[in-house]
Formats: C-alpha cells, structure tokens, sequence
C-alpha cells in the first residue's frame, strides 16, 4: 500500500508523530515515553539508512509535499550530502534516546513525558532542516529547534537556566538574521525554492541586496553554529544541560549548522558567487583559524571536563568552516568528511561525560579519580574518542583532518594548515592530561577509604551499550574511510569548482 | 563594550540601507515577488483547491507543511513552558514565603458579564475557524479566541475556575490531539497511496467529494486540528505563567 517512493517522508514524521503520542501517552504510562521515543527513532534511522542507500544507487530524490511542484509547494532535495546527514542525525537520535533512560531519571524524575516530547520534536526540527529543499521550510524547523533546544537545556542544574536564556537571546538573533537574508532574496526574485533560487540568483549576481542577503544568512548560520566572534554562547549552555540533551545537541546542532552553511553557499549561491563574486574566503579561513587557536587554548585553562569538551566544538566548528572556504576539493571533503566524523567523536564524549555524571554526580577534573579501575569499559570507550579527536590514524578523526591538512597545502593556506597542528598537539596534551586524572585516584579521595572506592563500578547496560557501539563505530568509520568517500562524499563537491 | 556595540548596529543599519537601493519600487505589481509564484496562487486557488480565500489556501494547502510545524512550534512553547515552570512537589517554595492574600474582592459585574460573555466568544471563534475559507480568520486566530474565552474565565474568576472547566490533563491531551489531527490527516494521504499532505486522495474516503473538494475539506480538518492545538497551549501557557507552575489560585 505505501510505496517506496513514500520512504523519505517517514524520516521526519514518524518522530514528529511520536511526540505528541508521547505527551499523550505521558498522561497515562509515564513508563510507555521512553520506548516509544526509542521506537521512532529507530524507524527514522531505518528509513534514513534506506534513503542514503537509494540515494547511492538511482541519485538524488525529489518528494514533493502536498503533490504541489516546487516552486508552488514545499518540496523535499535528498542528495549524497544530505542523505548522510540524515543517517547521522537519525542515528545520534537513536543512540542516546536509549542512553537517555537511566540519566533522565536521574536528573529529571517528574519531567520524563516533557523531556521526551522535546526530544523528539528537536531530532525532527534536525531532520526537516537537513533534508528540505526549500529556504523557508529550514528556517520554520530552525525554530522547532531552536525552542526545543532553549527548554531542555534551561531544565540543567546550576546556572544553566541563565545559560539558557543567553542561548534563546543568540539563538533569536541567528535565525532573525536567517530569515531578514531569505527575505532580501524573496523579495529579489520572488521565489523560496533552493533549486528555483540556484536558477534565478546568476542574473542578479553583484546587485547589492543580493551580497547583503548572503551576508545576513552567513552570519545568521554562523551564530547559530558558535563560529568564533560569536561563539560566547556555547560553553555554559552545552556544561549546565541536563547530560541526555548536551548528548543530543553537542554533536548535532553544530554540524546541522555548517551543513547549512554548505547548501546556502553552493545550492542557493553558487562556487562562483561564494568564492569569486564574493570573494571574502581568505578572510573566513582566517578567522576558523582563530576559532580553533582560541578554542584550543579556552580548552586548555579549564578544570572541568564537560566544558573542556564545549571549547573543543568551537575549534572543531572552525575546522570545518575552515574546510569549506579553503574553496577545493580536498578542503570540502575533509569539512563533509569531518561532519560525520566529529559528530561521533563528539557524541562519544558526551555519552562518557554522562555516564561520569550519572556515576560521580559531577563534571570537574576531581570527579574523575581512578576511574579506569571502576570503569573500564567506559574509560577505554573514552580512550578511543580521544585518540580519534587527536587524530591518530586507524581512529576517524586522522582522515578528516588529513584531508584538510591535504586542502590547506592546495590552497597555500599556511596559517591552516599550522592551526590544524597545533590544535591536534593541544589535544595531545588535553586528553594525556585527563587519562592521567582518570588513572590515579584524586587528590582529594587520598586520605579516604581509598581501596572500597576501586572496586569495579561500571555504568548500567542502557549507557555502556550505547556508548560501546559508538566508539567502535570510530574504529569502523576509520576503516572504511575510503568507502565512504567513494560513495557518498566525493558527490557532495559541488560543480564548477 | 557600547562602543563596539554602537559600530556594530550602524554598519548593520548601513548594509540594510545599501541592500535596499537594488529593490524593486514599492508596491511594483512588475517585482520579482508579485510575478513568480503568486499569480498562480491568485489564479488557480478557486480551480485547484475550491478555497475562495488565497491566504488561506497558501497556508493550510500549498505550503501546508510549513504551517503544520509552525503550529508544532506553539506546542512546543507550550510543552517548553511545562517542562521549565511546572511543579509538582506543593510544599517546596510555600516554606519560605508566608502564605500572602492580597486577591481582590470578587466583582459581581465582571463575573457576571463573563459568565454572559463567555458563550458568545466561543460561537464566534467557532465562526472565525468555520469561515477561514472564504473570508479573514482560520484554526490559528479561532483557537486564540477560544483560548482566551478561557483565560478571560480564569482572570475574572480564578484560576480554579478555569480548571474544573479544562483539567491540566484535558488540556494537555486536546493540544496533542490537535496536532495529531493535522499530521494524521497529511499521515493518511501517505496510507492512501500520495504524498504527504496531499488532501486530493481523501476523495477516496469522503463520500460525494471530488478532489478538488477533498482539498477543501482537507484544509477545514487541518484548521480544526490548529484551533484545538493553540487554545490548549494558550490555556497551558497561561496557567503556568499565571501560577508560578503551581495550578493554584493564579493571578
């Protein structure tokens, strides 16, 4: 009854359904929220690993919403870009929708159908910005996001409330500064179509309105990723969430975000437009590099290891900002490359993060005192993501970062390639430090019961299994590099560069 | 710190004054943007959706999709605004601060005007979502009106008041049945074999209906999902900020 060609319109809907179910069913059987979050998402994850794989068989799909025909309707572009994507917002969804059970309640025990709820809405939000073909439709979904995003951190402990509320004041700003660009280009040509706007914008090109329309959506985007000048937001929003959100959000929103940035720049604008026409990209790499210098050294004077993680993201977002305006191949494909990558590096974390904080009740270097005997699983899980986001070669992270290194010697942008480096070594010393934290037992546990505290301690099955898949997923990833690129990344360049 | 600021927003204000030199005249029936897709719109609502009023028609049927996360973002606010105010636990705030009445006399006009005012607001809101079709209105404006029959039931009573009319739980259930309503309509075209939210397949199910009709009666079930969803959020909102997220006495 329902045909293959229906496939992609269940990756969004079917956690969007699931919501309100879910605040339904919160009213009868608080327990039947978790599963049932769970059961969407791995429906969505199926029907995106389907997608993706359509998508490398028969090329690009085109649903369009309503039986309306793009310019008229809504339409829905899924191409290699996106179909990975999609896999990886549907797939961290899945992840930590079953890792969250143990920590939600935990952290939030009479909030479980709300927090569900917003779970599913903000992957939906997620989804529907990554696989719509139309400038309005992703700025709608941004909001979902956004306001979703806003509540489930301000639910954290501590300040997390004010942190909250300076990402809504960011957040409000970045999406006002989308939507102020998409309707500079309205009113240009007078269509909301990305595919409709690629044909329209060339016979426009070095009109004003249309520069500051790429200007007003650039910045936009990148408020809404914490590139460097407006990155101040991050930190404290990311460390005072509740452990499940910052799971979700950390490795997500970011990436979603400079995916963005990628479909505005080539299938909105064009290579021509965004390096020629434009012509400011010399100028961007230089700021990515002091993204991730500034990052790698904020990462460096922290004592607390969720917020030594948020600074990373910030150095990280510059890489692949970096990546993408390096303006070759090789630059593009480490950036597309790298959002895979870093989104599982970065979930890897978190998801260890969390279960620090499920078991020590905290985040700060202290709470992390011969860890490795009480937790070994966790801890070796942790050693991987490490190794993978210093970038040692069987792990993810060497081969995003070669290629980039590989984009920055092609471009003859040094100062790049330099960041590129010294941000590996500072990693080096980041995560050496915090092995050797784990290692010992802290220093102020050494007066106390020392030997009853180093029995093994794991975390429950729900968090390790999760977390256990994710890092071996590096170790996979890292291995098949060569696959992925071959058939799905090196698709994503776009023509005439 | 203000300095920086100050720069900022004037060459901010200076880009937007330079954007604006390329626009089209104002009000230009030769623009880009009253040429491209709109007069499609104009022209074909009546033949393609049997729906005289164009704003409408763009709304709940040719960018639909649009509006149904839009109203999924006013239940989000809602659901936000729970998850953030809500308490459960009753005694951990009142320990601190005495017990204070300064509530007003209950007003005999007032509470009597509203109790005669109170029906009349709600048939027109029913109006407002019935007639979005052919004239202003539609599920958003209607549902704000029926809302606010609501609230303006619980500020010249009580909160209370409000509640023994629409429970917390009733009111929670109506917002996901609302939006149940919207996706489940746009999820059913799926199962009879089109694409999302295409209503013209729903001819298969209504009797007597062409399927230019089906669009029609399409959009009059998409706009009732919209109407239950925002007064139930309207109503969860408002008792939570009113009430400090106890559901007590309210303002």
């Amino acid at each position: 009854m329902i045909s293959a060609a229906q496939i992609p319109i269940f990756i969004v809907i079917v956690p969007f359904l699931a919501a309100f179910l879910i605040s339904i069913a919160g009213l009868f059987k608080e327990k039947y929220c978790q599963p049932l979050s769970v059961l969407a998402m791995s429906v969505s994850l199926y029907a995106a690993v389907a997608t993706l794989i359509h998508v490398i068989n028969h090329g690009v799909i085109h649903y369009h919403l309503g039986g309306w025909p793009p310019p008229i309707g809504i339409e829905y572009v899924i191409d290699h870009l996106n179909a990975m994507v999609l896999v990886i917002v549907s797939f961290v969804g899945f992840i930590v929708s079953i890792y969250s059970k143990k920590s939600v309640e935990q952290e939030l025990p009479d909030k479980i159908p709300q927090f569900y709820t917003l779970y599913n809405l903000l992957v939906t939000g997620l989804l529907g910005i990554t696989i719509t073909g139309d400038a309005f439709n992703l700025y709608v979904l941004l909001e979902i996001t956004a306001l979703t995003t806003y509540a489930l951190i301000a639910v954290g402990r501590g300040r997390a409330a004010l942190s909250g509320f300076n990402y809504l004041i960011m957040g409000t700003i970045g999406a006002s500064f989308y939507l102020l660009g998409v309707g500079h280009l309205y009113i240009m040509t007078g269509s909301l179509n990305m595919a409709d706007l690629h044909q329209l914008l060339p016979s426009l090109y070095g009109s004003g309105a249309i520069f500051i329309a790429f200007l007003l959506i650039l910045i936009g985007v990148w408020l809404k990723m914490a590139f460097f000048p407006m990155h101040g937001w991050l930190p404290n929003a990311y460390t005072y969430a509740p452990s499940s959100t910052s799971c979700l959000v950390a490795p997500l929103m970011t990436k979603v975000s400079v995916y963005v940035m990628i479909r505005i720049m080539f299938s909105v604008f064009s290579p021509k437009f965004t390096f020629q026409e434009f012509s400011f990209h010399e100028i961007v790499v230089w700021l990515a590099v002091v993204a991730i210098v500034g990052g790698s050294l904020f990462a460096l004077t922290q004592k607390d290891f969720k917020k030594m993680l948020t600074y990373l993201i910030i150095a990280e977002v510059g890489y692949m900002v970096g990546g993408v305006w390096l303006a070759n191949h090789n630059g593009i494909m480490g950036a597309v490359l790298h959002i895979l990558n870093d989104s599982m590096m970065t979930l890897c974390m978190f998801l260890v993060v969390g279960i620090i904080v499920y078991k020590t009740k905290g985040h700060h270097f202290d709470n992390l005192g011969s860890l490795y005997k009480k937790m070994p699983f966790t801890m070796a899980a942790f050693t991987i993501g490490a190794l993978s986001m210093i970038g040692v070669p069987p792990t993810a992270g060497f081969f995003s970062k070669w290629y980039l290194i590989l984009g920055a010697i092609d471009a003859n942008q040094w100062e790049f390639l330099v960041a590129l480096i010294f941000s590996s070594l500072v990693n080096v010393v980041l995560f050496f430090r915090i092995i050797e934290f784990a290692y010992y037992p802290s220093f102020s546990n050494q007066h106390g019961d020392a030997h009853g505290s180093e029995k093994i301690d794991e975390a429950p099955a729900s968090m390790l299994v999760p977390l256990l898949i994710v890092a071996a997923g590096l170790l996979v990833i890292g291995v098949f590099t060569g696959k992925i690129v071959t058939y799905i990344i090196q698709y994503t360049i776009p023509n005439g560069l | 710190m203000k300095a920086i600021g100050l720069i900022t927003v004037f060459s901010l204000g200076m880009a937007l004054f330079y954007a604006t030199i390329d626009f089209p005249p104002w009000a230009d029936p030769q623009s880009p943007a009253s040429l491209h897709v709109s007069p499609h719109y104009i022209q074909e609502t009546m033949k393609e959706t049997d729906v005289s009023n164009v704003v409408t028609s763009v709304l709940a049927d040719y960018r639909g999709f649009d509006t149904m996360f839009e109203t999924s973002v006013i239940f989000t606010a809602g659901i936000a605004v729970i998850l953030i105010l809500r308490k459960y636990s009753k005694k951990e705030d009142e320990k601190f601060l005495p017990e204070v009445s300064e509530e007003a006399e209950p007003d005999i006009i007032i509470q009597t005007v509203t109790r005669i005012i109170v029906p009349f607001i709600q048939l027109f809101a029913l109006y407002v979502i019935a007639h979005g079709h052919h004239s202003p209105g539609g599920g958003f404006q209607g549902g704000v009106i029926l809302g606010a029959s609501f609230i303006l039931l619980a500020i010249s009573f009580n909160l209370k008041a409000m509640l023994r009319r629409i429970s917390e739980r009733k009111d929670i259930l109506l917002g996901g049945i609302g939006l149940l309503i919207y996706s489940g309509i746009g999820a059913l075209c799926v199962l009879l074999g089109a694409n999302f939210l295409n209503y013209k397949v729903l001819h298969l199910i209504i009797p007597e209906a062409s399927q230019v009709e089906a669009r029609s009666y399409g959009i009059l079930g998409v706009e009732i999902g919209v109407a239950i969803a925002v007064m139930a959020i309207m109503i969860a909102i408002y008792a939570n900020l009113s009430s400090d997220g106890k559901y007590d006495k309210g303002l």
